[in-house]
């Protein structure tokens, strides 16, 4: 059976506002339900500006997107409301923004938060938890918008390492289950394991697209060797 | 003397409960996407702020019998001074709090799908209370003060002066020079200021939704 497209996008060229560099350009990619797409390459390579680019926090200057469905958004430094219980956190959009009955926006929050594993906080305020714990909050808060793609913008680098294990669990769960995910990381052992395809940037292009084999055994570009042996190096 | 006092703090209750919030659409306003209507606050703004709140005292004494022929107290042309200067000021405090509030929280509200009216209600309105409640108690300490200069102006005195005054040949002109003296030089202090504030925001990335 043929899965269908969810996400498209045409030529999409990001220039921001002062300059002259393309910060995204003349990209083509889609992805079909189910799939998970992860984004390497440099650091200033565009996979921020292309993701923010899907969910419309940066508009594109020229390109189009089409989009079936809501995107979510986990963060790097996670955006937690901070006066907001996490409860509140999670159950929030559903209800003002969707309508959702508060009852059952709550219920639908504690079974998310069961699947991050933190049901115990839910009436803890964001400063009271541990970053990997605001992280799993945030997954929550953005999978309870049920979007038909979740975004990842290197959910885990402002974590300690010893602690990136447990929001890279979530992910993987959430892997497992067939949510349709864009996952920007540099935790290359993670894009390996779990990604279906795997997106190589550099200076606001897609130089290599494959699946993890083809990208991390036989790269072929020599940008993409390089930024592979500098990450084995760091 | 207990006239005056019962009449400041009479001055000073309304002053506050009609200040305090007529500051809030100044202050969202100040950052409307709107151009006229940003332009207007802040206008309002500069204009509330940047002249001496005696003057404005009495351009609105001489203003209701001169420009629009009619008779207020003395009482009520203090009140719509206070409450007009005290909302500019609380205008800015409110505008510094919501600016110091994280980008990444409206990225975070904006990705949710939450209205800006919901961004700005819910998520970064409530932040700005800790941040804002020292100089608004601050404020209302300096209203204290300058109700009680209010109370020491002869204000049945001036209401006389402002009777013969309708009947003279005073005339509107001297408040407006003092005034735009008096603006002319917050303009400078207020685009320094400005440019200031850009200059401590330049690595702030614009938003672009
Ligand atoms: N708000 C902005 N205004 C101007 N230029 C920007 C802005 N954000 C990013 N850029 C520029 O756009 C280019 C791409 O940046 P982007 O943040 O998308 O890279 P990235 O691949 O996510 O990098 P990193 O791995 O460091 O997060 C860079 O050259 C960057 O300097
Ligand atoms: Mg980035």
């Amino acid at each position: 059976m043929e899965r269908e497209t969810v996400l498209e996008m045409k030529n999409i060229v990001k220039e921001y506002e002062g300059s002259e560099a393309r910060a995204v350009d003349n990209v083509n990619f889609s992805m079909k339900k189910g799939e998970i797409v992860a984004i390497i390459g440099p650091s200033g390579s565009g996979k921020s500006t292309l993701l923010r680019c899907i969910n419309g926090l940066n508009k594109v200057t020229s390109g189009e997107i089409k989009l079936k469905g809501d995107t979510g958004m986990v963060f790097q430094h996670f955006n937690l409301f901070p006066h907001m219980t996490c409860m509140e956190n999670i159950t929030y959009a559903p209800v003002k923004v969707k309508k959702k009955d508060r009852k059952a926006a709550e219920e639908k929050a504690m079974e998310l938060l069961d699947l991050v594993g933190l049901a115990n906080k839910k009436d803890m305020y964001p400063a009271q938890i541990s970053g990997g714990q605001k992280q799993r909050i945030a997954i929550a808060r953005a999978l309870a918008m049920e979007p038909e793609i979740m975004l990842f913008d290197e959910a885990t680098s402002a974590l300690d390492p010893e602690i990136t294990g447990e929001v890279l669990n979530v992910m993987k769960k959430l892997a497992r289950a067939h949510t349709t995910m864009i996952v920007v990381t540099h935790e290359m052992g993670f894009a390996r394991e779990v990604a279906d395809r795997v997106l190589f940037m550099d200076h606001g292009v897609i130089v290599e697209e494959g699946t993890p084999e083809e990208i991390f055994d036989n790269p072929k570009s020599e940008r993409l060797k390089a930024f592979l042996g500098a990450m084995l190096r760091a | 003397m207990l006239e005056g006092s019962v009449m400041t703090v009479k001055l000073f209750v309304i002053t506050l409960v009609l200040s305090l919030p007529l500051g809030l659409p100044f202050a969202l306003g100040s950052n409307s996407r709107i151009l006229p209507v940003k332009a207007l606050c802040r206008a309002y703004v500069w204009i509330f702020r940047g002249t001496p709140l005696l003057l404005q005292l009495f351009f609105f004494y001489f203003f209701f019998p001169l420009v629009l022929g009619l008779q207020i107290s003395g009482f009520a042309a203090a009140v719509l001074t206070y409450v007009l200067n005290y909302a500019a000021y609380f205008a800015e405090i409110y505008r510094g709090g919501i600016n110091s509030i994280d980008k990444g929280q409206y990225e975070a509200a904006h990705a949710l799908g939450l209205s800006r009216r919901q961004t700005m209600l819910d998520i970064i309105m409530p932040q700005t209370m800790k941040a804002i409640l020292p100089p608004v108690v601050n404020e209302a300490i300096t209203l204290v003060k300058d109700t009680a200069l209010a109370s020491t102006l002869p204000i049945v005195e001036l209401m006389k002066a402002t009777n013969s005054a309708v009947n003279g040949t005073t005339s509107m002109i001297p408040f407006f020079c003092a005034a735009a003296i008096y603006l002319i030089m917050t303009f400078v202090l207020t685009v320094l200021a400005g440019r200031l504030e850009k200059y401590f925001k330049r690595y702030d990335a614009k938003e672009e939704w």
